[in-house]
């Protein structure tokens, strides 16, 4: 690859630890996206974004291989700043969160923004539905393939996908087996529940079996007072 | 006729808020509590006490829709009526599925409706004639406006929102339907 001055990335990433300046990482200042075109510096010509169309990338996809690569990056990245396993699913979870509560608005904001009595999802099971079709639609372009009720304990409910997508390309070593890197998918589910205020928390677990060896259940223990809650509203 | 909008985060810290003066004609509100009352002008509380007992609308609109002080569009008691609000707008959500909550609650000459996003923000609207139909889309402005903001990923829940465009966005918004 030839650059005509060095990778101007590399000096932000080499410093930003250090430096307190937070200009290298304003899109405003750095005219270092290397893969813009120099014309199309971010400048006051630029649209800002209450003019975009929130339905403009409501049918369009993002490649596979890309995500794939950014969600390896992304696990790598987290990977370094962790201790332990479940510290790393707890940043996924993280980081899930904060997709999920955007995911939640825009999602329903593109079903309900134009109708004229725009509802909101309140009761559990229907929450529960709409993450389980419409979520996983949304997010995953498919919906997930089975939603079940615990036997043991009414207040545990799980979201099964026989082989989560980001997934796909992560082979997880031998060592770290109890990892599932579907903690980022939980986090999702868990800004969602909290979004709609039914707080839980929101864990993922492999839990293979012979037809499908991906197989992974989102765990959702909706906290007490939810089901307090419900018993109160039947 | 003022309009006053809150927005909250779901963890009720302030956002935004914007005072819309608008021009279309006020209705005429008569408060029956209002001419019982004795005109309390020398006490620095005066202007809460007044307000809260509703006699704002009788003793100030004589002074001819200039500007007012004291009374009923007192900057802390509308805050403090829009904080009574919601109370009764966590009740209702609860039980309503309906995001756009018309006429909730009512303070003297105030009505409050509200608007609640699905990730639990609130839009509080302080107004004072019934104008459901405007007011809805004025909400549902607000909210796209709202949507494009949080999708912004240097945006957090408790970010205040400080955008200019946002601001004249709304107002713009304010004009057309209240």
């Amino acid at each position: 690859m030839a650059y005509a001055q060095p990778h101007p990335r590399l000096s932000v990433v080499s410093t930003s630890s250090q430096s307190s300046s937070i200009d290298h990482l304003s899109p405003t200042t750095s005219s270092t996206r290397f893969s813009l075109p120099s014309t199309n510096k971010p400048g006051p010509n630029r649209p800002n974004i209450y003019d975009r169309n929130l339905n403009k990338t409501r049918a369009s996809e993002v490649s596979a291989a890309a995500f794939a690569f950014l969600f390896s990056e992304i696990i790598q990245y987290t990977q370094k700043r962790v201790s332990g396993i479940n510290d790393l699913e707890r940043q996924l979870n993280t980081l899930g969160y904060r997709i999920g509560t955007r995911v939640l608005e825009l999602l329903v904001w593109r079903t309900e923004g134009s109708s004229k009595t725009p509802k909101r999802e309140t009761k559990l099971l229907s929450v529960l539905m709409m993450i389980h079709t419409k979520v996983w639609k949304a997010v995953f372009g498919k919906p997930a393939d089975a939603i079940e009720r615990s036997v043991e304990n009414p207040d545990e409910y799980m979201i099964i996908d026989n082989d989560p997508p980001i997934e796909r390309h992560i082979s997880v070593p031998r060592d770290m087996s109890q990892l599932s890197c579907s903690s980022f998918s939980a986090g999702i589910v868990e800004a969602v529940l909290d979004g709609l205020s039914f707080p839980a928390r929101v864990t993922a677990h492999n839990t293979p079996n012979s037809q499908s060896p991906n197989r992974t259940t989102i765990l959702i223990k909706l906290e007490k007072v939810v089901l307090e809650r419900e018993e109160l509203l039947k | 006729m003022s309009h006053h909008l809150f927005l909250l985060s779901p963890s009720d810290t302030p956002l935004y808020s914007l005072t819309h003066q608008s021009t279309k004609p006020v209705p005429s509100v008569t408060s029956p509590l209002a001419s019982n009352l004795p005109t309390w002008s020398t006490s620095a509380f005066a202007g809460t006490l007044t307000a809260l007992s509703g006699a704002s609308s009788a003793t100030q609109h004589t002074t001819g829709g200039a500007v007012r002080v004291g009374g009923g569009q007192d900057r802390h008691v509308i805050q403090m009526i829009a904080n009574a609000g919601l109370d009764v707008i966590e009740d209702v959500m609860r039980k309503e599925n309906m995001m756009y909550l018309k006429s909730v609650d009512k303070f003297n000459e105030w009505t409050i409706s509200a608007f609640i996003t699905p990730g639990n923000m609130k839009f509080v609207l302080l107004h004072e004639g019934k104008n459901d139909d405007g007011i809805r889309q004025f909400f549902m402005d607000v909210w796209e406006l709202y949507v494009k903001t949080m999708v912004n990923p240097f945006h957090t829940a408790h970010t205040r929102i400080r955008s200019s465009v946002f601001d004249n966005r709304v107002r713009a918004s304010a004009r057309k339907h209240l």
